[in-house]
């Protein structure tokens, strides 16, 4: 059986989860393999989200959101900018092939785009193959008070 | 004060007038002709030489300039001075027998047959008297400097420097207003400072900015102004009676503080000379939808008349839709509007004038109320509908009559068959597009755009008047072409949203928020910067960061930067979006 | 160094334009190859006046005159007279139609009867030669004025002399330097008009080359007596050697002082600056040319408020022609009474009762000694043309003498006893104008005059006003229609009818006498107009369509044996006949050029 993906999209509310909206509404046929988590932000997307992704299984992330000067929350996605490539950088320590982490920016008008990105990822992810991260011991769940 | 006698009557007038002035005041009618009072006085053409008598002597002086002193006896209609006027206008007439302005003072001064035979080279009846109103204007008055006289004696003519079209014009107009004949035309080839809309002819720097604005009241365009580059001019202010011209009003920034916001920007119409086939901007008499629509406008530059730019009334219109409109090339949506415009031209045209009418349409998309029974009117009003969109407006000919006119080829699906339709005039149906600045607009609201660029709606169907963003909506062509009915719909339904809101008196607001579990934070005030809404600030007596609900708006970007984990975002725990993730990858 | 002998060799333009420097290099060559330089020096000067005569030197001190010099004379010249002093008399002048020579140049009818003031200094210096001016008394009225003098008493001195604008206006000096002076204003100006336009016309440009100090000083003085710190002289650019003088004057008056900053140590400075012309007519007009000064076009403007009021940019300016400043120093120098015992009439109690002084004029025309002479006001015509002008050439008939230039008007044989002045002249229609005389013999057709001084007037108008700029075109193809036959009676009543409100409305004083010629030989000399149209014949033999060249028989065959030679020179070949016999002239084809009535030896052929 042809390997699956998993990836994990994380979507912001306004834009890139409304022009995934979008793609659905217009009947764009895109690949069933990202399967998307709702922040109201891209800004919101903790890094310790992607990592536990990875750590759960995931073969690939894509974060998505807002494009510059449009998030509505004005300012969010400069913040997305500046974690994501930092933390693309961090992976590739943890024997993570960057290709496997992405930052993309979809706007809610843009569902087509949102099509592709899901299509392309998907293929780049399945030419990339499972990953394999080895796991020693489990890992505490992070400290959440909340 | 002195005291003249002008033809017999007693005046008293301010030392220093001249006697032109002090004969108007008088109720004495002297004849000029190079005289206007936006101007100094010429004293070129001496028609309104007078005989003035003081103590003994006796002399002929031009009254337009000349200033009177106490105890003068002025004569204005004497035998000498009628004889001198008579010769004078007899060199006039003989030189320029079909200006109007000259017939009509030699008719004045009962003078009949020149005793001179013509020059043959003045005999338009628009030629140039030589009264020098224009150059003075242009020199003294406006400042701009561009015209001038050149050759000497009889050669004598006004010329642009060096003959060719000069940058310094501001195609201000004055020189062709105060021009008695009619000789200076003034042409444009492109607007200095603000492009004015539909506008048709020169736009003169002081303008209404639209047709039937309302408040009418002008505005001045600064940068083709030619006060403010030269300070000279204002003759705008000098005419003004209730002197309500103030040149030294700025820009003004008013800040106003408001809960909701209605955003209805409008549209801009598309520019059809980007399809360069159907030759706007390039042949005669090709028009853009809004710009026949000023032309019909009894306010507009025509006075409501329909005629082409040689004046004369147009023997057939064709009148092409789907300009910009449903096309791969520009824009795929269909702008709504513009079938039944059409109609509503050809209506008019067909009232206005004899033309023919042919119109040259995709589909008749009369979907509203009365929109198709307007249609078959028009049917039977005898317009000639053609079902095919034009290819390409050409410059033709009309067989036999000589006058340059336009083709409009295209394919009439209906009888298959090819056509080369000729008419005088052609007025498109231009797209309707988002306004220009619209991505900047938009971005102050926090609004997002469809893909065919107008402002989003929270729902195309069930929403259509507000946006994503709390307490921003939308009404009108903002966000997509529409015709007046459904725009007048549409801002009722926003402002009726609106005033449900402020009549409430409180807002429900989504409870998304952040908030601070103050046990955990250590104070390293990392998130206070990061709030865009500036929601976050630190208490300095418990040396913690605190939320402001009312602020925060709940994007959880401080959330993911707290390293403590002390900022929780409500709705979007930390704990929530883990067990989403988890629920994910089973 | 004194030299035995001095010879002044004219250096004005028409002299120089006959070679007269070449001349003048000849001299000096020949006098350095005898080894007389340190005895004999050669001077070159401003125009002498006699020009019918140039080139020509005066030797002083005995004032012997040789004219009509080549360069070929010169070697003879200096042998002779130099080497063995002995006077050359194929050089000296002699007078037509006489056998004697004249040698001394006072004693010659055309400087006899000259009184020179403007022109006192002609033929004497160097007039590149700031020294020889001074010599000669120069500067003297300046220190006179700046030293002992208030401005106010300068006014009054010009006052009661009675000079009177010397451009044409004639205007009292003196008022019109009191009425610029009383303009309460931080700045004067003074202005000389140095661009005398009216053709053949050339007393301004002799009177600079001549004497350029003498303008200089009279504008200092008039500068001081207004209270102006600047002056401009506006010069002609036809005029180089006169331009290059008078920057040469100006140069070395910088350098003594005379010009600059605290003029003799007095509180007093003055500029002078130099404008050219560009070749307008009109801008000799006041109005206009002050437009020039300032840059802009050449048009003048409505005198109703006076240029002393408001002149070269807005301030008050005083303009003076050229010659009216040259009489200004030697005024100062011996005084008003002096002055006003020269000349007409009586201007103790009205300043236009009289013409005083005298007035430079340029005689011209059919006369025998044309030049540049001044004379005294109040000279009748008749003793200038024909006692200092030497009668008319070739024994002919006086007809008209023409005065005041193409503004000015025609005077008839019966008004020759008329003074010279100002009044006198206007009154006949005439005027004064700058000086320009030309003298019409019975072969100069009036009407063809007329048309001559119109053509001129009406190519100078500058076009802005509409009676001078289509009057004068249509007066002119009037005139055109009379001389070649096709005019009418209406012709002459509308063309006097146009002359008349041309005067009267015209903007300014071009177009307001540009009618003169023709009004003045309609009023004395109708009968030639008369003639053209009626009887389409032209009485003065010259206007072409109207005349015709014919053979008498008797003269050619009897006394020319038919010569044939007028056949030969024939352009058109219009003349028919074989030699030893009688030629005729065919009238379709002459062309009416004069040449066989030129070469014609036996004086066969009239003109009708």
């Amino acid at each position: 059986m042809a390997f699956e993906p998993k990836i994990i999209g994380f979507l912001c509310n306004w834009c890139s989860y409304t022009g995934a909206d979008l793609a659905g509404v217009s009947r764009i046929k895109s690949a069933p393999n990202v399967r998307i988590i709702r922040t109201m932000c891209s800004g919101r997307v903790d890094p310790a989200f992607i990592l536990k992704a990875f750590q759960l299984g995931a073969d690939g992330v894509i974060v998505m959101g807002c494009h510059l000067g449009d998030c509505h929350y004005q300012e969010g996605n400069y913040k997305t900018i500046r974690r994501l490539p930092f933390l693309r950088r961090l992976v590739k320590g943890f024997g993570i092939d960057p290709r496997r982490l992405r930052l993309e920016w979809v706007s809610a008008s843009e569902g087509d785009k949102f099509a592709l990105l899901v299509n392309e990822m998907t293929e780049e992810i399945r030419s990339l193959g499972p990953l394999k991260l080895s796991v020693h011991h489990e890992i505490q769940q992070p400290v959440a008070h909340h | 004060m002195v005291t003249i006698n002008i033809d017999g009557k007693s005046v008293e007038v301010l030392e220093e007038t001249t006697i032109l002035k002090a004969a108007e005041q008088a109720g004495v009618w002297i004849p000029t002709m190079c005289h206007s009072e936006h101007l100094e006085p010429y004293g070129v053409c001496r028609l309104c030489s007078v005989e003035v008598v003081r103590g003994k002597r006796s002399r002929i002086v031009t009254a337009c300039n000349f200033p009177v002193r106490g105890g003068m006896t002025i004569h204005t209609n004497s035998k000498k001075v009628q004889w001198l006027r008579q010769v004078i206008m007899e060199l006039m007439l003989s030189r320029w027998p079909r200006v109007r302005v000259v017939k009509e003072m030699a008719e004045r001064l009962a003078v009949k047959e020149p005793r001179f035979p013509s020059l043959e080279r003045d005999e338009a009846e628009d030629a140039c008297i030589l009264c020098g109103m224009c150059v003075n204007m242009c020199n003294d008055v406006v400042k701009a400097g561009v015209l001038g006289f050149a050759h000497s004696g009889i050669k004598r003519e006004v010329v642009l420097p060096f003959d060719e079209r000069s940058d310094s014009c501001i195609v201000c107009g004055a020189c062709a207003h105060v021009c008695p004949t009619g000789h200076i035309k003034v042409i444009l080839e492109d607007y200095r400072g603000k492009k004015p809309e539909f506008t048709l002819g020169p736009k003169t720097p002081i303008y209404v900015p639209t047709l039937q604005a309302v408040p009418r009241v002008p505005v001045i365009d600064a940068e083709s102004c030619i006060h403010f580059e030269t300070g000279g001019c204002e003759i705008c202010a000098k005419v003004c009676e209730p002197n309500a011209i103030d040149y030294s009003m700025q820009d003004e920034i008013v800040e106003i503080e408001v809960g909701q916001v209605l955003v209805s920007t409008g549209f801009d119409l598309f520019d059809a000379s980007a399809m360069a086939q159907y030759g706007y901007g390039r042949l005669d008499n090709v028009y853009s939808s809004l710009e026949f629509e000023s032309i019909l406008n009894s306010t507009g530059p025509t006075g409501g008349k329909i005629v082409m730019k040689s004046g004369k009334e147009p023997k057939a219109v064709g009148i092409i839709h789907c300009i910009g409109s449903r096309d791969t090339n520009h824009h795929a949506y269909c702008s709504r509007v513009c079938c039944m415009y059409a109609l509503k031209f050809a209506h008019l045209v067909r009232d206005r004038t004899d033309a023919a009418i042919y119109q040259f349409y995709i589909d008749m998309r009369a979907f509203g109320k009365g929109y198709e029974e307007f249609y078959n009117r028009l049917l039977d009003e005898g317009v000639t509908m053609i079902r095919g969109k034009a290819a390409e407006v050409v410059e033709g000919c009309w067989q036999g009559n000589g006058e340059p006119s336009l083709k409009i080829r295209c394919e009439d699906t209906l009888i298959g068959k090819f056509r080369e339709v000729p008419v005088d005039m052609v007025v498109l149906c231009n797209a309707i597009e988002p306004r220009r600045d619209s991505d900047a607009v938009r971005r102050l609201f926090s609004i997002s755009k469809s893909p065919d660029g107008f402002f989003l709606e929270r729902h195309p169907k069930l929403d259509p008047t507000s946006t994503a963003t709390e307490g921003v909506f939308i009404a009108g062509c903002a966000q997509g072409p529409k015709d007046i009915p459904d725009t007048v719909a549409q801002a009722g339904s926003a402002a009726a949203r609106i005033l449900s809101v402020i009549a409430k008196g409180e807002v429900e607001i989504e409870p998304v928020r952040a908030m601070v579990q103050e046990e955990y934070c250590s104070g390293c005030k990392i998130c206070n910067n990061l709030c865009p809404y500036i929601a976050i600030e630190f208490l300095e007596e418990k040396k913690v960061s605190h939320v402001n609900e009312a602020l925060c708006k709940g994007c959880g970007t401080c959330v993911a930067a707290c390293p403590s984990s002390a900022m929780t975002g409500h709705g979007f725990t930390d704990a929530q979006i883990l067990a989403e993730l988890d629920g994910l990858m089973i | 160094m004194a030299y035995r002998t001095y010879l002044m060799v004219c250096a004005g333009t028409g002299c120089v334009a006959n070679q007269s420097m070449k001349i003048k290099d000849k001299l000096e060559s020949e006098i350095r190859k005898r080894g007389l330089q340190d005895e004999v020096s050669v001077v070159t000067t401003g125009c002498n006046g006699f020009c019918a005569v140039g080139p020509l030197m005066v030797v002083q001190p005995d004032g012997i005159f040789y004219q009509l010099l080549k360069e070929t004379d010169i070697p003879f010249l200096v042998e002779e007279h130099f080497v063995k002093g002995r006077l050359v008399k194929e050089l000296l002048y002699t007078p037509p139609r006489e056998k004697a020579p004249i040698p001394k140049m006072s004693d010659i009818p055309f400087f006899a009867d000259q009184t020179l003031i403007v022109l006192r200094n002609r033929g004497l210096i160097n007039p590149e030669n700031i020294d020889e001016y001074i010599a000669r008394g120069g500067y003297q009225a300046l220190a006179k004025v700046l030293t002992l003098m208030t401005p106010d008493q300068v006014i009054q001195e010009i006052k009661a002399s009675g000079l009177r604008g010397r451009g044409g206006g004639g205007f009292p000096t003196g008022i019109k330097w009191e009425t610029c002076k009383n303009v309460p204003s931080d700045t004067h100006y003074v202005i000389c008009n140095a661009d005398e336009g009216d053709p053949g016309a050339f007393m301004d440009r002799s009177t600079i080359e001549s004497d350029p100090h003498a303008v200089i000083e009279g504008m200092l003085i008039g500068a001081y007596a207004i209270g102006s710190r600047e002056g401009y002289v506006y010069i002609r650019n036809e005029y180089p050697i006169a331009l290059e003088r008078l920057q040469v004057a100006i140069k070395q008056a910088r350098e003594y002082g005379l010009l600059g900053q605290k003029i003799f140590n007095k509180d007093f400075d003055f500029e002078i600056r130099i404008v050219r012309g560009a070749g307008a007519f009109v801008c000799g007009e006041s109005t206009a040319l002050m437009a020039s000064i300032e840059g802009r076009p050449g048009e003048p403007r409505a005198k109703y408020v006076h240029t002393v009021e408001r002149g070269l940019w807005d301030k008050p300016t005083c303009l003076n022609n050229v010659e009216t400043w040259a009489n200004v120093p030697q005024i100062i120098e011996k005084g008003a009474g002096w002055f006003s015992s020269i000349g007409t009439g009586d201007v103790t109690s009205d300043a236009w009762g009289g013409s005083k002084g005298t007035k430079v004029f340029s005689l011209a025309g059919k006369v025998n000694n044309t030049g540049l002479i001044e004379v005294p006001m109040g000279i009748t015509l008749r003793k200038i043309i024909f006692d200092i002008g030497g009668g008319i050439k070739d024994g002919k008939k006086f007809k008209a003498v023409q005065t005041g230039g193409p503004s000015g008007g025609f005077i008839p044989e019966s008004l020759l006893d008329l003074p010279v002045d100002y009044e006198e002249l206007t009154k006949v229609g005439s005027m004064m104008g700058s000086g320009g005389m030309v003298v019409a013999d019975e072969n100069n057709c009036m009407v063809d005059m007329a048309k001559y001084f119109l053509a001129f007037t009406q190519a100078e108008s500058c076009g802005k006003c509409v009676p001078c700029r289509e009057g004068t075109k249509r007066m002119l193809d009037i005139l055109e229609k009379i001389t070649v036959g096709k005019g009418t009676e209406e012709d002459l009543v509308l063309l006097e009818e146009l002359s008349n409100m041309v005067v009267e409305s015209s903007l300014c004083a071009l177009g307001g006498s540009a009618p003169n010629p023709v009004l003045t030989t309609l009023k004395y000399f109708r009968e030639e107009y008369e003639a053209h149209v009626k009887d389409k014949h032209c009485p003065g033999h010259s206007c072409r369509e109207l005349i015709q060249y014919i053979i008498d028989p008797e003269l050619c065959l009897g006394k020319g044996h038919g010569c044939h030679v007028c056949a030969k020179n024939c352009p058109d070949g219009a003349i028919v006949g074989e030699t030893k016999q009688v030629h005729t002239i065919d009238v379709m084809k002459c062309g009416k050029c004069g040449i066989c009535y030129d070469v014609c030896k036996f004086d066969a052929i009239h003109i009708e």
